[in-house]
């Protein structure tokens, strides 16, 4: 019922003019490189403060949703040499892009991304209430645990280092404490500057981080010549066959049911969720279609972007109920909530149903208008990645700096802008992740006052921290988290490994042979294949060469032949000089 | 990790020399942070009145923790692990740093800090725009310049006219549809 009201909310024509703008902005910054729905939603909240908190949170609700969609269009259609290839789930479908397929896959990523988006949300709705249930009746011991397990997982799992990301998080932590205590009203780290006083905005400091210090490290490193863009062609109503389907819906659905919990705990986000997807598929692919991954692996398109999307709406799952985002983007619309006054936690579905219903309906619609613009209109977005990129990050500087400047009205803060930048450019050459730096910013002042008022109750005896039950379980919780997840990382770069020396082993001798097997094949594999998609233990070993022609029946158009024979040959280079020394 | 997929081996060492120094520098600076916390932590005033750990603990644990991971980053990077530099699409990862792009964009984001004021924020925004612009590659410049000029009358019109943020209007003061 509450559901239904927020439908009523959300399908006022004004609301749906607001979420359209969101999904719009989300997909451009989605697909477009050096941009995130983070640094959207930080540079928009002084840009908004005129609306009313309904749609301003519908806004970002939209962006949040609409980034998910964009980013796999890049991934797939932006043929860099190199970075595209670095992340193995990413791979499949700029591969499939390569050998012609890229419409195909495109379709995957977007119906993929709905099915998901809108079971997940499904799910949103009927979990979040009860976990919020569940949380009220929490105390601040149990927060502390919540937010010790928060700060862990974002700052020691999210980049490729722990020790760089504690550091990003202690220094988000220490920006935190600046400015009068919340609690006594002292003054801390301000150093007798007036400009220190209320300590230094998380906008700015957020835009400064994602948006300055990445144009600055581009800038330091971009790469020159044309944008090469694989095109797209054919009505996308074609762009899919029955063949794909038929290899797509159960990727869908188990990458729906990776990513939804893995989001709404504190395990890292949409990346652990995509990898976990593609680590089955990989794994539940038989004979040729094993093979094909690597290669451009309609499952390994399908199940990954299903999983991103359904963790994204996993994660609104710990944001809403206790307050506790586990991702950079997460951690911007808490920010969001805060300037609007609205208290987020377990009272949020109580105090502000309204609202927090009107969200999680315009979510659904927010869905339904994605897939519209990801299929149809996917031409859109092609074009808008092929923006010139020193006017993309020239405007990416207007943008910072509009929204830093707005947050005061006074150019000191360009200033600040342009010094936490440089802060950001070189944690991004060293290898600093900054996510954790700005989750620290937002939830040090919680995390704080969460955990004095629990040592006042226990008069000071650390030992409370721990003792309460709830909160000893969340620790275990959390050593297992780690555990499970360094085991994670272990098997990722294993993978890794394995999927380039697969590469390799395709440049040399397996980019040719797709071809022979075409011939073989035929066309007429589509109806052998359908019959037998990755039961367990399925009898239909005889199926898979056919399934595997389906494929590389593509690859022998004789357009996109070249493209892929040349990126493979580039490849290889590459790693051959790579592994010579 | 992923590492494994890009950049061939040469190129790490060929495109920053400097890089391990850097990094030391920057583990370096995390431990002074710390070191400040402690310093500057030491004057933060307790109120009597004050029931719990006060003020002061936190900040302290900060501080503390600045220390130790410093310490472990310098520890770690003596030992031969260098971090690694973030990848992107525009990112190109077998050329060497251009310091000087980088400090032209830093100048012009700085001298657009200091035009907002007296020339409004469209101009300083076309400044900022065009200066950027110019300086990652893009030519000829007069397109540069409509685009820059363009750009600012639009978010100007958008901004301050549609959703009614008080960016200063300069010589288009008088006009009710650029003014917030």
């Amino acid at each position: 019922m509450s559901l239904l009201e927020g439908f009523a909310v959300a399908a006022q024509p004004m609301y749906l003019l607001f979420a359209l703008g969101g999904v719009l902005v989300g997909t451009a910054v989605g697909v477009l490189p050096g941009i995130g729905p983070a640094m959207t939603v930080a540079l928009l909240m002084p840009l908004t403060y005129s609306l009313e908190p309904t749609a301003a949170i519908i806004v970002f609700a939209g962006i949040y949703y609409g980034g998910m969609y964009g980013g796999s269009t890049t991934s797939i259609l932006l043929n860099t040499p190199g970075e595209s290839s670095s992340i193995v789930t990413a791979l499949e479908g700029n591969r499939m892009a390569k050998a012609g397929r890229g419409a195909a896959a495109l379709a995957t990523a977007a119906v993929g991304s709905f099915i998901a988006g809108t079971i997940a949300t499904v799910l949103l709705s009927f979990v979040a209430p009860y976990v919020a249930a569940f949380a009220v009746q929490i105390g601040p011991v149990e927060y502390v645990a919540l937010m010790v397990v928060a700060f862990l997982t974002v700052g020691a799992l999210l980049g490729s280092s722990v020790l760089r990301g504690l550091a990003s998080l202690a220094l988000g932590l220490f920006i935190a404490t600046m400015g009068f205590d919340s609690l006594t009203a002292q003054q801390r780290y301000t150093f007798g500057s007036p400009f220190l006083a209320d300590g230094i905005d998380v906008v700015l400091v957020a835009v400064a981080l994602f948006a300055v210090g990445e144009a600055l490290y581009v800038a330091s490193r971009l790469r020159h010549g044309p944008i090469k863009v694989i095109p797209v062609t054919g009505g996308w109503t074609k762009w899919m066959r029955k063949e794909d389907w038929r290899r797509s819906w159960r990727p869908w659905l188990r990458g729906t049911a990776i990513g939804f919990p893995v989001g709404t705990i504190p395990a890292g986000g949409a990346d652990v969720a995509t990898f976990l997807s593609y680590a089955s598929e990989r794994k539940l692919a038989k004979g040729a279609r094993k093979k094909q991954f690597g290669k451009g692996a309609i499952e390994g398109v399908a199940g990954p972007e299903a999983a991103n999307n359904a963790a994204a709406a996993g994660v609104l799952v710990p944001l809403l109920t206790l307050g506790i985002p586990t991702t950079a983007t997460a951690a911007m619309l808490l920010v969001a909530f805060q300037r609007y006054q609205i208290p987020v936690g377990p009272q949020l579905f109580e105090n502000d149903s309204a609202l927090v219903w009107a969200l999680i309906a315009s979510l659904y619609v927010g869905n339904l208008m994605l897939l519209v613009l990801n299929l149809p209109l996917v031409g859109i977005w092609v074009k808008i990645l092929q923006i010139p990129r020193p006017y993309l990050y020239a405007g990416i500087l207007v943008f910072a700096a509009l929204g830093a400047f707005s947050v005061n009205f006074t150019p000191i803060d360009v200033i600040i802008l342009l010094i936490l930048g440089i802060l950001g450019f070189f944690m991004r050459r060293y290898g600093y992740p900054v996510a954790p730096m700005v989750v620290g910013l937002i939830l040090g002042p919680i995390f704080e006052n969460q955990l004095r008022r629990s040592l006042a109750i226990s008069q000071g005896d650390p030992v409370a921290l721990v003792s309460s039950p709830i909160a000893a379980a969340i620790y275990v919780v959390l050593i297992i988290i780690f555990v499970l997840s360094f085991w994670m990382r272990k098997r990722q770069s294993a993978m890794e490994a394995e999927t380039t020396a697969d590469l390799e082993g395709g440049v040399d001798d397996g980019a040719d042979t797709p071809r022979a097997t075409v011939a073989q094949g035929g066309p007429d594999a589509d109806g052998t294949s359908g019959a037998a998609p990755a039961g367990p233990g399925d009898p239909a070993e005889s199926a898979h060469p056919g399934a595997a022609a389906g494929v590389p029946g593509a690859e022998s158009a004789p357009g996109p032949d070249t493209v892929s024979g040349g990126a493979h040959s580039g490849a290889s280079s590459t790693k051959n000089r790579k592994e010579s020394p | 990790m992923s590492m494994s997929t890009s950049s061939p081996a040469g190129s790490g060492t060929a495109a920053a020399p400097g890089r391990p120094i850097g990094e030391l520098i920057f583990a370096l600076i995390v431990i002074s942070v710390g070191v400040v916390g402690f310093v500057a932590g030491a004057s933060i005033q307790t109120p009597p009145s004050a029931s719990d750990i006060g003020p002061k603990a936190f900040p302290y644990l900060v501080s503390g923790m600045l220390v130790l991971v410093g310490a472990g980053l310098v520890i770690q990077l003596l030992r031969g692990g260098t971090g690694v530099p973030e990848e992107g699409e525009d990112v190109d990862p077998n050329i060497a740093t251009d310091w000087a792009t980088v400090g032209k964009l830093a100048g012009f984001v700085l001298l657009h800090s200091f035009l907002i004021v007296p020339l409004g924020w469209p101009v300083a925004a076309a400044v900022l725009f065009f200066g950027a612009a110019w300086s990652l590659g893009a030519r000829p410049w007069f397109r540069n310049l409509i685009t820059a000029i363009v750009l600012a009358l639009v978010l100007q019109f958008v901004f301050a006219g549609l959703l009614g943020v008080s960016l200063p209007a300069g010589f288009l003061e008088g006009f009710g549809v650029f003014s917030g």
